[in-house]
Parts: structure tokens; sequence; C-alpha cells
């Protein structure tokens, strides 16, 4: 590469160069370096404070919570938002006309903002909701965000439908760019048309399905506004996570020191769980001769 | 040639990332400053500027606008920007933010005590009493009761309180009267009579107290339940005094056996309910004086002593109910240290003029429902018109001396929250007994504040 070209790349990776800077390098290093004091925000001092906050924030339950609330809401969420997001896409593929508005239709909730959903599915889990009056005429008088687990699923509930379009669009993409010809060629050797999905469709929609798979794991560490909204990050701790403990350590107890040792470990988990969860993706992949 | 156009595209580039980058805030506040000042506005052409944020709603902010310009009206030296505290996340936080930015106003409004003594620790705040002036607000809007409990421990005075609501119960009216009441019982015996005879008719689709906050540890939520239950019950014990635990154990244990007999009884849904007592799942609430716009717009059904009324909190048997005392939901002004001394004379003037004249206080009853922290609000006759058009306001104003002002620790957010997990949440759960649950939290309070 000649000097020129390397100025021009230079030039046109800067704008992202001077944006990771201010917005990336310099808040991480200014994180460091409050998660070791006792700083809120308005002191005049920072009182080097070492490894308490770590420490402490390392033998807290509601960070205990957070971490493992990530882990429980993967298992809720991740297989859900899969299986719809496959499901919605492979409708929509199989329509003659359409497609294009009913995508639009499943991403719209994507657009949607959390506050709003969380508020309406808030009122309609009400005690004195219709839906719960009936639930009550039953003979099941359900508390779904006074009791854990109800309240765990009915966050990662919402957190699937608003992603469902949105994972759909991505793994549509998938299914459009597999080659009819396969199909034709799976027919000839005696393919079943109900072994077409597992045996052809499935692992082609491999790379679209990683992507998505990613993202749905990535979605876990920074849910904030469902649970904000519906559950506080209650009962107790049951739907307390990571960016719920940062919030309410950063802006409700005004402990800037201490949230940002937790947001630091928060990153920390985010990026050894990221990795594992990546390489567990690709050794699948590969076990089953998928790429 | 085009080694200049890739510079200029380099420069174009750069100038428009960090001009998104920008708040916006600065410009005006360039214009004003001077050596003098720290913060937004100062002395300019001998017009001081003062920067005043209002509570983050449209009413309050209405008032301070209109108050701001007539003070302009009288006094050209002045100039005072108002301006609404943004609320995200919180008003807390963006004042937090403000001022580790360096761009604090000079003065701002919506501030609690414990806020506020967090504010004074961090040396952000300007004891108000060393503000020449500052005296003769307190005597000018007649406020010496008032502010008296508002004394910080280091004697010092840090929040003009604006507002001194004491929160009240309601209670539907309409269906005591079916239940054979013609009034709200007082004592804790008596409003568990009245639960056994409403769980007897209505089962599961009434309760008395129909709250999910009730289950919350959020430390606000504190002020809405046990703190009027237990003002109530110890005589307005202060509970926390500066970096002591003081708490009332007898009062306290009555406090916590009473919601427990409540729960036993099935009276209590710590359930999310839409408007519970606005529908009359729950017959029994806290109410603040805020409610009631919003009720003669969504609920204008509900009449004051027709289908519900007010009162103070039940009190422990045995207890004089005259002497029930209650938690005060009250807020005040605050002046920041990071103003010139210029600015904060010019505050301190500004808050005089508004207070010097009772008519300024009862505009903002008027406008806003909130009772304006002084000793005459039930004498004055400047209030009166507004109590007798709206009598649902009367026994707010009556009682404004029975009101204790939270706690003003630091810490506030953190001991609150105690009061929840270790004690009232998980007794409102059934799951902890009231003296366990006293003493538990008792214990983290004392460590918490160590």
């Amino acid at each position: 590469m000649d000097q020129r070209n390397n100025k021009l790349g230079w030039l046109f990776t800067s704008p992202y160069l001077i944006y990771s800077i201010i917005f990336f390098f310099i808040p991480l290093i200014w994180t460091l370096f409050l998660s070791a004091t006792d700083w809120n925000m308005i002191k005049p001092t920072f009182n080097f404070e070492g490894i308490s906050n770590f420490a402490d924030a390392l033998k807290s339950p509601s960070v205990h919570a957070a971490f493992w609330n990530t882990y429980r809401f993967m298992l809720i969420f991740v297989p859900i938002v899969t299986v719809l997001a496959i499901g919605v896409a492979v409708l929509v593929h199989g329509l003659s006309r359409f497609k294009g508005l009913f995508l639009i239709g499943f991403f719209l909730p994507y657009l949607s903002s959390g506050v709003v959903s969380a508020l309406i599915v808030k009122g309609l889990l009400s005690y004195n909701s219709p839906i719960n009056e009936f639930f009550r005429s039953m003979g099941f008088d359900i508390d779904w965000l006074g009791t854990p687990f109800t309240a765990l699923f009915i966050v990662g509930l919402i957190l699937a439908w608003k992603f469902t379009g949105y994972y759909a669009l991505i793994i549509t993409s998938g299914l459009e760019s597999i080659d009819k010809e396969v199909y034709e060629a799976a027919a000839i050797d005696g393919v079943k048309d109900s072994q077409r999905f597992w045996r052809i469709t499935l692992p082609l929609l491999y790379p679209s399905m990683y992507t998505t798979l990613i993202l749905a794991f990535g979605v876990t560490f920074g849910i904030f506004t469902e649970v904000y909204q519906l559950t506080g990050g209650g009962p107790g701790n049951a739907t307390n996570t990571w960016q719920m403990e940062i919030f309410k350590q950063a802006f409700t107890n005004l402990q800037s020191g201490y949230a940002s040792a937790v947001a630091l470990l928060a990153s920390i988990a985010t990026f050894i769980s990221i990795f594992i969860i990546r390489k567990l993706l690709e050794v699948w992949g590969k076990r089953n001769g998928w790429v | 040639m085009k080694k200049r156009n890739s510079v200029l595209l380099a420069a174009t580039l750069t100038a428009g990332l960090l001009s998104a980058c920008s708040t916006g805030q600065g410009t005006a506040t360039n214009n004003n400053s001077n050596s003098n000042s720290s913060n937004n506005g100062a002395s300019a052409g001998g017009v001081t500027t003062i920067e005043f944020w209002a509570a983050p709603n449209p009413t309050q902010q209405a008032y301070w606008q209109e108050m701001a310009k007539a003070y302009e009206g009288v006094n050209n030296k002045v100039k005072i920007n108002v301006s609404a505290i943004k609320e995200s996340p919180t008003s807390e936080a963006s004042i937090q933010a403000a001022i580790a930015a360096k761009s604090a106003p000079t003065i701002s409004e919506n501030i609690n005590r414990g806020f506020a003594a967090q504010l004074s620790d961090s040396q952000a705040l300007v004891p108000l009493d060393t503000i020449p002036g500052f005296t003769d607000v307190i005597s000018g809007r007649d406020m010496t009761k008032t502010i008296e409990p508002w004394k910080f421990a280091d004697g010092h005075q840090y929040v003009l309180p604006i507002y001194s609501n004491p929160m009240l119960f309601g209670w539907r009216l309409d269906t005591l009267k079916e239940l054979g009441y013609d009034a709200p019982p007082k004592t804790y015996s008596e409003i568990l009579d009245l639960t056994k005879k409403l769980k007897a008719k209505y089962g599961d689709k009434k309760y008395l107290w129909a709250k999910a906050d009730l289950a919350d540890p959020t430390a606000w939520k504190r002020w809405f339940d046990f703190y009027m239950l237990y003002d109530a019950a110890s005589g307005g014990n202060k509970f926390i005094e500066g970096s002591k635990f003081t708490g009332d154990q007898k009062a306290g244990e009555q406090v916590l056996t009473f919601v427990d007999n409540l729960r036993k009884e099935k009276g209590i849904l710590a359930r999310q309910v839409t408007d519970p007592f606005e529908t009359g799942t729950g017959i029994f609430t806290d109410i603040g004086p805020w409610t009631f716009s919003t009720w003669a717009e969504k609920y204008p059904n509900l009449k004051f002593n027709d289908t519900y009324t007010l009162t103070m909190p039940p009190v422990p048997d045995g207890v004089d109910p005259a002497q029930s005392k209650t938690f005060a939901d009250t807020k005040g002004l605050v002046i920041y240290a990071s103003a010139s001394k210029e600015q904060q004379q010019a505050a301190v003037d500004f808050i005089k003029w508004v207070y010097s004249d009772a008519a300024n206080d009862a505009k903002w009853f008027k406008q806003t429902n909130l009772p304006p922290a002084r000793d005459d609000l039930s004498t004055n006759d400047a209030f009166k018109p507004i109590l007798e058009e709206n009598p649902q306001l009367k026994p707010y104003a009556e009682n404004v001396p029975n009101a204790v002002p939270p706690m003003d620790n630091a810490k506030y957010n953190d001991l609150q929250t105690i009061i929840g997990v270790e004690a009232f949440n998980k007794v409102v759960k059934g799951q902890i007994a009231p003296a366990d649950g006293w003493a538990a939290m008792k214990t983290a309070l004392e460590n918490a504040l160590k």
C-alpha cells in the first residue's frame, strides 16, 4: 500500500477513531479511575478507595442477582426469540405476496418504545385487569410481576416480542440466499418434504442464525427499560440486571465510584460470556459440518 | 489540491463530530460570563443574571416564570432565567451532573432534605442563613415554626421549604357507608374490625390497602407508608437524627404489627393494581393534594365527603387520634455554592420579594394545590377563598404543623431501602415477625450509619 492510500485510510477511519476516543477510551479510563474512588459526582474531592468498591460489589447480593439473572433471562429469551424468529421468517418466506408488508408488521415492535410496551403490559397484568379477572374466575390467581419466575418470564417474553421481527428480518435474508437448486437436488436425492427444513434449511441458515444468536445473547446483558418500568428489579432481586444495578447505584444511591466498579464487573462478565458463547456456537457449527 | 481537499474533509468531519457532541448549553452561558462567575449567568452591564431551575412540572415552571417576569419589572438590575430541571434519569441526577460539569444553576427548587444533605456534605450548597436578608424571608413569610425542623445538624439552614404537604390517608366513604360506618376508623383495632367486615362482604373484590409499593424496597416509597404510620404512632419521632438511629421501638413494632395483622386478615393487596383506590379495589390509601386535579378529569365521580374523605394516619390503640402526626412531603429552594456572591445575593433578594407578599403564596397554592410552607396557612385571609373553594385542601392546610419532614442524612436512600428490605416489605409479605423485622432493621441501620 503506498503512502497516499495510507493517508486516505486514516482520513476515512478518523471519524470512527475520534468517536472511539471520545466515547469509549476516555470514558473507560475515567471509569477505571472512578472505580477506585468514593466520588459521588458532586464532591470536590476524590478519595482513593483502592479495590474496596470491587470487593463490596463482589459481596453484594444485588450484584450476585444481576449476574445470575442475565443467564436466567438467556434461558427464557434466547430459545423463545429464536424459535419465533425462525417461524416468522419461514412463514413470511413462503408467502407469494405481501412479504414486505408482513415483515414490516413483525418489525414494528422493535421500533416501539420499551417504556410504552412495558406500561401496557403492566396495565394488562394488574390485579384488576380483565385478563386477571378472567384467570381468577377460572381459579388461577397469579401475581405476575410479584412472583420471581413469572416476573422473569414476562420480561423475557416482552423482549422476545420486541426482537422477533428484527431477527426474522435477518433470517429471512438468510432464507433468500439459499439456492433453490439445493432443494431440487435434495428432492432428486429422495429427501422428503417433512425433512427439508431440518436437513437443508436449518444447516444453510447457520450463518444468519449465528448472527441472531450472538445478538440475542448480547441483549440479555443490556436489559434495562422493561425491568425498570415493570419490576424495578424485584420482587426482591429476582429481575435485577447489570444495567439496573448500575443505574440504581449511580443515580439513586449517588455512588458513582461504586457504580463504576459494578459497570467494570459487568463488562468483564459480558466479554467473557460472549467469548465463550461464540466459541460454543462455532464448535456446534463445525461439529455438524455447517461451516 | 488533493491534499488540501483531504485536509478540508478531515476538518469538516471532525468539526461535525465535535459539534454533535455539544449539548448547546454553553452558548448562552459564555455570553454572560465574567471572571466573578463560575456558572451560568453573571453580572454584565450592571445586570446580574441568575439561573433558576424549577421543578419538572409545567405548573410550577409557569409559576416561577411569572414571578421572575414580575420581579424583573420592579428590578431591572436582575435577569432571571427560569427553566425546568431535566428529569432524565432523575432530577437529582441532573443536578448532580450539572454540578459535576460546573454548570449548576444559581438556585433550584424541588429539593428534599435528604438530597440537600448529600449536596451540603459535598459542599455544593450555600448555608442560606449566611446570606444577608435570609432572615427577612423567614419573618416576612411567617414560617418561623415551619422551617425550624429543617435546621441541619451543623445548625445551618440549607433549604428554604416552599411547600409542606402533610400526607393524609384517603378513605372510600361510599364503601364505608355500605359497611355501616359514617366516618373512617381512627385506631388500629377499629381498622382491623372494619377489615373483617369488608372481607366478609366483598371477599377478593375489595381490600383495605391495595398498593404494589408496599412490597417494593425503593427508598422513597417508605415516605408514603411506613413513615406516615410511624410518625403517627411515635408522636413525630425523627427516627434518624443526623447520624444517629433514634427510632421509637414500641411505636415501630406497633406499626409493623398493625401491618402484619392487616395481612393476616387479607386486608393488604401488595400487587400491581390499576388505580386501586379510584376503582374501589382498595378503600384506604395515602393521598397527596396533587391527586385532585387528575381526579377532576379522570374520576369526576370522586367527590370529597361524599365518595371519599381524608384523615390523618391511624394511631395504635390507647393513643389519642387527635395527636396524630404524619410525614411531610416537602421540598424547597437551595442556592448553589458555585454561584458568584452577586448571584447568591440576587437570588435571596428575589425570594425575599416573592415571599414578602402572601398573594404570591396564594397564587402558588391555587395553581399547584401544594400547601405553602407557612405557619399561618389556615388563618391568613389570603388563603381562605382557596380553601373554601377546595374543601379537600383544608385538612392539608390544618395539618401543616403536624407534619414531620424527611431525615437530613446524606445516606437517606440506603437507609430507607433498609427499612423496606429488612422490615416493612417482609412484614407485608408475611416473611418475618414484626419484632424480628424491627430488630433486623435497627441493626442494619446502625451498621449503615457508622
